[in-house]
This record gives structure tokens, sequence and C-alpha cells, in this order.
């Protein structure tokens, strides 16, 4: 047993005879206690030795309509473990207490030495106390003494819940084909658990679906308990045909009574998209080896924002030649279309048959190719020769005729 | 020389429509014909069994009928390929030599028809018989078709179809000039049907194994010039070209598989980007065909000629 407690345990036998005090030391923390001890002040400056019932805010309002807890503390510096009686006087009628240590109600408790024992006090109001101002107090009674607690409650009204909905980034920006992905925290200030609704506000044809962040299921509706905040993901999809622009959506959270909206803008850059298609919308055409055939295509920018420096390529087969006029478009407005000419010369040696030759149309940003399928038909000339070589046959037939045939 | 008086062709369909007659009455044609008919049937029915079996979806299934084979019966084609010459060989390796033997060319001529229209005459009677079997034979393999298949033929099978009776045909006529010229030459039906079963032996069973030999001997390949090899491969298809079997493959293979592109040597270059496997139109696919038949036209003429030439200078009282 430390020194000081000893001497410590000395005066208080000889000289408290039951006194009880309530005061305040300079040394304790600026917290409302009760004391049970034997030399308040003055007799050393080493830390003050006693049984404390304390609480750390004396004075407090509490919201109507619910229990309402108290922490308590029981603490015992320098004394040896003595049994303290508790309970609590001066209550109105109708109010009810009940005192808890570790989850079980308690009438009295033991604090160690050197031991802090934590208490709660749960307060039931009647349900017509809105604001009453209740002073009460907790006593400790121990075979050395009592102590008291004086405590004020006040009871107010409850506060009713309050939504504010902040959006992190509120503007984005992108093209018609890219989904918009807001960051909104949603909080309720108010002291009453609510179930928030989402609702939103776009444009026509805006798809706008709320999800968890990180989450990935859709969400309508959330509980929100009070001064609880939940971060809302707010994803906004724009048609693709949506002309550039800058569109808001309104977003709005109604829990109870309380709402609250705030504005998302969407900035919508136009992108164009070429479409390259052959001649009256077929992908297939007829050549002759070793001729040129040229082919009327048609690219259309089917896009929001002009098309601009649109170059062409193709990938013929080996030896073959493809050509465009002309070989360079500067701009093709949106929903506007061009017609480029595409000379197809096939090889000369090429055999008869199918085959596929890509072209394709390169513009800034936008691009689009297409297989077009040739069929290659032969020169008529050796259809030519083998009737030059049936009528020799003939001719020498006839020749035969003329001179055999006059018998 | 005195001018000729009258048509040459006086008595021709007289002449043409007995010899046909005849023919189609005679026991030698009958046998052969039923030889014909028995191997063509049995061809088509396998092929229609192999068909069901092993095609599930085809645009060109009549076309299959006559070109699928099953073990161990060859195709139709081939069966056609094979016996078709025979068939005109029978018809005409006695043409000539046969009314000598019965002593009534003499007889004919004496009648008011000249050398020209017997001639001519005995050849377009053989064409005819020709014709008739072909095209009951092509309408009763299309009609099994139909009868087991249960699908009617499509209008580009029906061209195609057609266009392999006239190649057939074409084919069946060269034998039965290369028989005419026979017959003529020789005054001996044994002599001359001996003689154009060699030829066709000839060309049948050992052209393909001469044509490499021949190749290899005229256009030698040096192992250090790639060059020698294509130009000995275009050696070889040339002589193999020289028979009337080789040209009738090939043009049946073109006109009853769409598919084919070529007949000759294809480099790798010119299939780049091609679209392997689709049909050909049938327009192309006549072009393909076309040097084929034009030149088996030819033979034929020029191999009546010769006939002709013969004959007009044969001494015929006999």
């Amino acid at each position: 047993m430390p020194a000081h407690a000893v001497f410590a345990r000395t005066p208080f036998k000889s000289t408290l005879t039951g006194t009880l005090l309530a005061v305040g030391l300079c040394l304790a923390p600026p917290a409302a206690h009760a004391q049970l001890a034997s030399d308040a002040a003055g007799t050393t400056a080493q830390s003050p030795s006693g049984l404390w019932l304390t609480t750390p805010y004396p004075a407090f309002s509490a919201p109507i309509g619910e229990d309402v807890t108290i922490d308590l503390s029981l603490a015992n510096r320098g004394l040896p473990p003595q049994r303290v009686a508790l309970s609590v006087e001066g209550l109105p009628e109708g109010w009810q207490w009940q005192i808890k240590g570790s989850g079980k109600p308690v009438a009295a408790a033991i604090a160690a030495l050197d031991e802090t024992v934590d208490l709660s006090l749960q307060l039931t109001p009647p349900e017509n106390a809105v604001g009453q101002t209740v002073n009460f107090t907790v006593a400790a009674r121990s075979e050395d003494g009592a102590m008291e607690l004086p405590l004020t409650l006040t009871l107010t009204e409850t506060m009713p819940a309050q939504l504010t909905l902040e959006p992190e980034l509120p503007a984005l920006r992108g093209t018609a084909r890219s989904t918009f992905d807001f960051q909104v925290e949603v909080a309720n200030d108010g002291q009453e658990d609510t179930v928030v609704n989402l609702l939103a506000e776009a444009p026509p044809g805006f798809q706008v679906s709320f999800k968890e962040r990180y989450g990935s299921q859709e969400l309508t509706s959330l509980p929100l308990s009070a001064g609880g905040t939940k971060n809302l993901e707010v994803s906004v999809d724009p048609p693709e045909n949506a002309e550039a622009g800058q569109y808001p959506v309104m977003v709005q959270a109604t829990g109870g009574d309380a709402s609250a909206r705030t504005q998302l803008v969407l900035d919508i850059t136009g992108r164009p998209d070429l479409s390259l298609s052959g001649p009256g919308g077929r992908l297939s055409g007829e050549a002759t080896a070793g001729e040129a055939r040229s082919f009327e295509f048609t690219l259309e920018n089917r896009g929001t924002a002009p098309a601009r420096s649109i170059s062409f390529s193709s990938s013929p087969p080996s030896g073959w030649e493809v050509t465009f006029s002309p070989e360079r478009i500067e701009e093709i407005a949106s929903g506007e279309s061009s017609s480029v000419n595409v000379s197809i010369t096939p090889s000369d040696q090429a055999i008869a048959g199918d085959y596929v030759v890509s072209v394709r149309a390169n513009g800034d940003g936008a691009s689009d190719s297409e297989s077009f399928r040739v069929t290659v038909r032969t020169s008529t000339v050796w259809g030519v020769v083998g009737l030059g070589i049936i009528a020799a046959a003939v001719a020498v037939l006839g020749v035969a005729v003329t001179r055999y045939g006059r018998r | 020389m005195r001018q000729r008086e009258g048509s040459p062709f006086t008595g021709l369909s007289t002449v043409a429509l007995k010899e046909a007659a005849d023919h189609m009455t005679s026991a030698r044609i009958h046998l052969v014909m039923l030889l014909v008919l028995l191997t063509a049937i049995g061809a088509v029915y396998a092929a229609i069994g192999q068909i069901r079996d092993t095609v599930s979806e085809d645009a060109f299934l009549f076309l299959r009928l006559f070109s699928t084979a099953r073990e161990p019966l060859p195709s139709f084609v081939a069966f056609l390929g094979f016996l078709l010459p025979l068939v005109a060989i029978a018809l005409g390796f006695d043409a000539i030599n046969g009314e000598y033997n019965r002593r009534t060319m003499s007889r004919i001529l004496s009648q008011p028809i000249y050398r020209d229209g017997l001639l001519t005459g005995k050849f377009l009677g053989g064409l005819l018989v020709i014709a008739i079997c072909l095209l009951t034979l092509w309408l009763l393999v299309t009609g099994l078709g139909i009868l087991l298949l249960g699908l009617p033929p499509s209008g580009e099978e029906v061209v195609r179809g057609l266009a392999f009776l006239l190649a057939s045909f074409v084919y069946a006529g060269v034998w039965l000039a290369v028989a005419l010229v026979f017959s003529t030459l020789f005054r001996s039906p044994a002599t001359s049907a001996l003689a154009t079963l060699t030829v066709w032996l000839l060309f049948t069973v050992f052209w393909p194994i001469l044509a490499p030999l021949i190749a290899g001997a005229l256009a030698p390949v040096d192992i250090f010039d790639p060059t020698t090899a294509i130009a000995r491969v275009e050696v070889e298809q040339v002589i193999s070209r020289l028979s009337p079997n080789t040209l009738y493959g090939e043009m049946t293979l073109a006109l009853l598989n769409p598919e084919t592109r070529s007949l000759g040597l294809v480099f790798a270059h010119q299939l780049s980007q091609a679209l392997i496997g689709a049909p050909l139109p049938v327009s192309e696919s006549l072009m393909l065909v076309w040097p084929q038949l034009a030149c088996m036209i030819a033979a034929l003429v020029v191999l009546f000629t010769i006939a002709y030439v013969a004959f007009q200078r044969q001494e015929i009282r006999a």
C-alpha cells in the first residue's frame, strides 16, 4: 500500500464524523462531482484521495419523447473499497428512473481502490413534460456518509429532421456517349431518423440513377439516422443524340417534412460520327479485271459536331488500285452528307469471283470503314478468241466442201 | 469439174432419221444404253444417299447430285466421262465401212443423195441419238433428285445443268467424230473399232500418265529457278488439255462446282482478300468453260472435216 494512502487514512478516521461535503476542488477537473473525502484541501499537493460520484454534464437539455440517459461514474482514490447505495431523489410525479451498471439495473456499487465504476442513469419522462426544468439529485450512501450529485434537466421539443444535399463536383463535362457520375453527400442534420426519398428532374431522354458510392444497386430511398450522412453516386446518362450544350439536372431528397435539392450541370460537348455507305446503300459491286470502275460512296456525319479533315484509305488486294475523288473532305457539318467517288481497278491478273476491299474514312475524332465486296468479271476477249477458233474450224470445213464437194 | 446440181443436203434428213431409227432399234445400242442407264441411276442413287447423310444445307443441291460420289461408286459425272465415249464409239465405228461391208453404199448413192448428205446425215443421226440419250438421262437424274430430295432445282441450277448437258453432248460428239473418221479411213469395222478404242484408251487411261512425262522432257525443271517449275506446270496443262477427257473434266468442274474460280494455275497474290468459297455467277462460270467448249466444238468440226475429205476422195464402187 502506498505511503500517502496510509497517511491519508488516519486523519479520515480520526477527524471526519460523517460530514457531507460537496465542494469543487481547484485541482479536480471542471466537472460536477460529489466527494466523500477527509482531507478536502490543503493537506497535500498530491492527487486528492476520496470517493466521488461525477457526471460530465450536470445541467443539460434533452428532446422529449425519448428516454434520457446520463453517464455517471463512481471513482475511488486512496480509500478502501466500500459499498455505495445509489438512489435518485427529487424527481417530480410521473418520472421513472433506473440506474444501470454494465447493462444491468443496479441499486448499489463498490468502487475498488483507485478504480472507477461506470454507471448510467436512465430517466423516462412523462409525455406531457415539454419545457419542464427538473432539478433532482443522485444520492449515494456509504457506511461512512452520503453524497449528493445535483442535476438539472430541461426537456425541449425535438428538432425535426433536416436534410442537406452537397454535391462534390456539381458540374461535369463530357460527350453525349459518356456517363456522368456525380458524387453527392446527403446529410440529416436533425435529431430524428428519417427515410429519404430520392428524386431527379432531368431533361427528356436523360436517365438518372442513384447508387450508393461504390455500390451497384440502384436506390430510390434510403434510411438516414439523425446526424448521419450517406455518400451517393448520381449517374446521368444522356441520350446519344443530345446536342452540345449545358443541361441542368435537379436532384431532390425528401424525408418527412424536410427536403433538400441541389442542381447538377452536365456540359455536353458534341462529337462527329461518320458513317460510310456504298452506292445505293449496297456494299457490293461488279468490276472487270484490269478495268477501272467507279462507285459512289456516301459519307454521312450522324454526330453532333462537324467532322473535319476527312481523308480516305483502303486496303485492296495485291495488284489492285483504289483511288478516291476527292481525296480529302475538309468539313461535313452535323447531319450533312457528302459523296465520294471510289474508283476500283482490279488487277489484270485477277481471277473471276468475289473479293473484299475495305474502304475507310478517317476524320478528326471520327472514322468509319466498310468492307466492299467486288465481284470481278473476266474480260470477254477469250470468248471472242473461242468464237474465232470455231470460225476457223468451220472455215476449214467450208474450204473442204468447196474443194471436194463437187462430185 | 462440173457444177453440182441441186442442194447437197437433199435427203439429209431422211438419212439422219433413218440412221437414228436404225440405232434406236439395234441391240448394240440397247446394250450400251442399258449399261449407261444402270450405272447412272446407281451413281445418282448413291449420291442422293450421300447428300441426305452429310449435307445439311447447300445452295446447289442439284449440282451435287451430279458430282457427289459415294464409295465404291464414282460420281455420275465420272461415269459419263468414261462411258459417253463408249456410246459414241458404238454409234459411229462402222458408220461408213459398215455400208461397204453390207454392200449398200453404192445402192444408197445411186439415190439422189450426195456424199455430203450421206456423211452429214450419218453424223447428225448419231448426234441425235446421243442427244436423246443425254436428255433422257438428265431428266431422269433431275426427276430422281426432285423425288428423293423433295426440292425443285433453282433457276441457276437449271442453267448450269443445261450447260453441263451441252458440254456432255459436245464431248460425246467429239468421240462420235473420231469414230466416224476411223470408219471412213479403214474398210474393216473391226479395225476401225479397235483404232477408236485405242485412241479412247490412250486419252482416258494413258494420257494422265504421259502428260507429265512429255512435259518433263519439254520443260525440265531447274530447282534453282522457280519460273521453270511454273513453265513445267503450264506445259503439262497444255499437253493434258489435248485430251477431250481433260477438257470435259474441267468443264464439269467449273459448271457443277460454282465455287471454282479458275481452271489454270492460280498464284497466291491473285487470291489475296478473295472470298474463297463464294460461288461464281453463272455467266462467269460459262466464261470460264467457254475456251474448253470452243476447243471441243472446233475439234468436232475439224474431225468431221477430215472424215468428209477422206470420204469424198474415196472410191466407192465396191
